[in-house]
């Protein structure tokens, strides 16, 4: 695995690439792993529109909209689901190459949530009928999907949530406030962590629950990130009637059920790739800045190369443990943590050997590929999102060490 | 210095720091700094006029050429409230200019830029990351602060072995402007020399001397911003709640705190020696080496503090609505402003007196 990670574009020629042919959607998870590669590599060639490569931000719905819609008619949308409801059916194993070749690349990320989150939740946890209502209309486009966890008060501390829903007759009535929600001005739905006991232990009283964000009640108002982009919104639930077949699972077992979820997560925001990009970027800076050769740099850089490799190898390791079947445990908070602060170092000495550029607004001479402060202000929230690094510390220190306290 | 005299000058640097609060209080301010950011010219004419007012352009100058008289002490004392309220006012680079002009004895330019009417901005960087002045006659400067306010420019140029000064008008100048992360600009300016008027024979002398105060007072002002930034999350540390606690009393958090308040207390032990060192008469190397392990110290120390303020934080310090972003992004400018922390400790190495032990 951290083999094939290193292998540079240029090792794909453009006449072994012609030699590949794309399979169906339904047998792509019975190609071996080298071939699997191999077409996700030339469906990315053919398929990905080129001016979406390595976005310098988050792209809009109405930017990435046109990359969504051309996964979704040629089957690929939804890789990680079953077959039976329109996935690819990829293993764990494969959907690791996918992402991989997907990063390599420089693709984008779509309004992914409905794809990621909520759909592998209802095809867990859903009924049949809210499968037959739901998975289609993410296929489609036609439902874009927000996640509505954190509040103003619960971050860290998420299970203190206190957005309730209280049952009147077939609906629930929702009530508060989620914040730092991932591109909501996008979406059209919302899927929601609510209080419907207050009365139980914190994580026993919490449910999941879908809305639609054109319910009376619901204001959206976007907040402007330290990237100077609206990102993230704040999500306002004023007396919003929802109906009770939205609730997905049983009542009160929401918290089990998106924890369920995390696990996943975990190893994508591990992914070296974050990294081994900004890297690039960095050698890049110190050629153009001129202490690409310098004793002192090589040495920096060659400390970050070092890391960059030790973590491929860490993740492959992990990679072979979802290869298997077998699910992650608590030690992959391990990878979070490590790949983030080591993007973190890589864009802290993009600043050092700017010199003034480490203080311009736009990326050096307009090259998206000198970008030092871009990158250095993309690199602060990588920390603080998915579980902040001090919260998976805490994770390793007492689920994986299990140390006292 | 006599006791009396440590009396005196311990309530000069007061007095500095009292009026300095009154135009950019500390940490209180960030209207006026928000609505300044990203316009022309990136701040308040008529705070800069203010400065002026306050005899602050003209701090270090001898009073018999129009200037306050007054050391590195009450300079780094000025330029860390300054610092700490983020005012984006030029106030160094216009310092660094009204010294040139001293030197040069040039009271026609000299007096509307003490008065704060007239911005006078010295464009001597010819590469990113440097301290030397080169002064190439058609080399294009380069990262010069502030630009798009300036009404003029000098321009210290080489002939043969002297360092001569011209005066360059900023209207009808070859200029171009970029946007800084902190809501002020760079200029790059391609000098028509036949527009410069030569004002002074050779500033070879003095110009090091200039940039290095310039260096210390950009280290006091990072000093300034990393002590709000830090008081900012000291006060969150403090308030913030999560798991029913608040979140100042997990200790893996006071741990942070304290290291960033070690940071702190090395900067300010820095600059504060520096300043000192400069007023003891420090010259030459011994006043070099000061400089750079005080600027060194306040590039890095920044940076640090102001990350960790974000990482504190959690999400509400990645949002730009929030204090936070505003000290991360002033650090960001000034860090490598007047030398990076490399170029620094490069220099310092150079010039610092062999270890006796
Ligand atoms: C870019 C971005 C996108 C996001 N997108 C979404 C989204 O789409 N949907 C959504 O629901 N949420 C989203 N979030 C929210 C994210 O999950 C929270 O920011 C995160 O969980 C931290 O919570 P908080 O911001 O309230 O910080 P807090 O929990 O208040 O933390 C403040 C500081 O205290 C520390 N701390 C807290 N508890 C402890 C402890 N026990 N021990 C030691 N230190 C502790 C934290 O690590 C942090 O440094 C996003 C956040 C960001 C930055």
């Amino acid at each position: 695995m951290p083999r094939q990670l290193s292998t540079s574009p240029s090792e794909t020629g453009s006449d072994a690439m012609n030699a590949v042919t794309i399979p169906r959607p339904q047998d792509l998870n019975g190609l071996d792993d080298e071939s699997f590669r191999a077409v996700v590599r030339r469906f990315l060639a053919e398929n990905y529109p080129p001016e979406l490569r390595n976005p310098p931000k988050r792209l809009h719905w109405s930017e990435n909209k046109v990359w969504y819609h051309k996964l979704a008619e040629k089957g690929w949308l939804c890789p990680g689901w079953p077959q039976e409801y329109g996935g690819l059916g990829l293993s764990p194993g494969k959907l690791i190459i996918l992402t991989e070749e997907y990063e390599r690349h420089g693709v984008a990320r779509t309004n992914d949530h409905g794809i990621i989150m909520l759909g592998p939740l209802v095809i867990k946890y859903g009924t049949e009928a809210q499968k037959q209502r739901f998975l289609p209309k993410i296929l489609t486009g036609e439902h874009i999907w927000c996640q509505g966890y954190s509040e103003p008060n619960s971050g860290s501390d998420l299970a203190s949530l206190r957005t309730e829903a209280v049952l009147d007759g077939d609906h629930y009535v929702v009530n508060g406030q989620k914040t730092w929600t991932t591109l909501a001005s996008d979406a059209n739905w919302i899927f929601l962590l609510v209080r419907t006991d207050k009365q139980a232990k914190k994580q026993e009283g919490i449910s999941f629950l879908l809305v639609d964000m054109k319910t009376p009640g619901i204001t959206v108002k976007p907040i402007i990130n330290l990237e100077m982009h609206d990102e993230f919104c704040e999500t306002f639930f004023d007396n919003v009637r929802v109906p009770r077949e939205n609730l997905v699972g049983q009542p009160n077992k929401g918290w089990d059920m998106a924890k369920a979820l995390l696990s996943f997560e975990r190893i994508f925001l591990g992914s070296p790739r974050q990294s081994a990009y900004a890297l690039a970027r960095l050698k890049q800076l110190a050629e153009t800045m001129g202490v690409a050769e310098e004793p002192a740099f090589r040495d920096r850089y060659a400390q970050l190369r070092l890391d960059l490799d030790d973590l491929k190898a860490l993740y492959g390791r992990f990679v072979e443990v979802l290869k298997q079947g077998r699910s992650l445990g608590p030690d992959v908070s391990m990878l979070k943590v490590f790949q983030s602060e080591l993007f973190q170092r890589i864009t802290d000495t993009m600043l050092e050997i700017a010199g003034e550029n480490a203080g311009l607004l736009e990326p050096i001479g307009g090259n998206l590929n000198l970008n030092p402060t871009g990158q250095y202000i993309q690199a602060r929230p990588t920390s603080i999102y998915g579980g902040t690094n001090e919260i998976q510390r805490n994770i390793i220190a007492k689920n994986v060490l299990e140390l006292p306290g | 210095m006599s006791e009396a005299a440590e009396d005196d000058r311990a309530e000069s640097i007061r007095m500095i720091r009292d009026s300095a609060a009154a135009v950019a209080p500390r940490g209180g301010d960030s209207k006026r700094v928000r609505a300044l950011r990203f316009t022309d010219p990136g701040y308040d004419p008529a705070v800069l006029r203010q400065m002026g007012e306050m005899g602050w352009i003209g701090l270090r100058l001898p009073e018999a050429a129009g200037g306050a008289g007054l050391g590195m002490g009450e300079m780094c004392a000025l330029a860390e409230e300054l610092g700490a309220g983020l005012a984006p006012e030029p106030l160094i680079p216009a310092a660094l200019s009204a010294a040139l002009l001293g030197y040069a004895d040039d009271q026609a330019a000299l007096t509307p830029l003490l008065a704060g009417e007239a911005l006078t901005l010295t464009a001597w960087q010819e590469r990113a990351d440097s301290l030397v002045t080169p002064g190439t006659p058609d080399a294009k400067r380069i990262f010069v602060p502030m630009a798009g306010g300036a009404t003029q420019f000098l321009l210290p140029l080489r002939e043969g072995t002297r360092m001569a000064l011209h005066l360059l008008p900023a209207a009808g100048a070859d200029l171009t402007i970029e946007r800084t992360q902190d809501g002020g600009t760079y200029g790059t300016l391609r000098p028509d020399l036949s527009r410069a008027t030569r004002i002074a024979d050779d500033v070879g002398g003095v110009i090091g001397r200039v940039l290095d105060e310039a260096a210390l007072a950009t280290a006091a002002y990072l000093l300034g911003t990393m002590e709000a930034a830090f008081a900012l999350t000291l006060q969150y540390l403090r308030t913030r709640q999560q798991f029913g606690r608040i979140i100042g009393t997990f200790q893996s958090l006071q741990h942070r705190a304290a290291d960033l308040k070690i940071q702190l207390s090395l900067t300010r032990a820095g600059v504060e020696g520096a300043a000192a060192a400069f007023d003891a008469g420090a010259t030459g190397d011994a006043a070099r080496a000061v400089v750079s392990r005080a600027k060194a110290r306040a590039a890095e120390a920044s940076l640090r503090v102001t990350r960790e303020c974000i990482q504190l934080h959690g999400g509400i310090g990645y949002t730009d609505e929030y204090d936070a972003g505003l000290y991360l992004r002033k650090a960001m400018v000034l860090a490598n402003q007047y030398g990076s922390a490399a170029l620094h400790r490069r220099r310092f190495l150079e010039t610092a007196p062999e270890d006796e032990e």
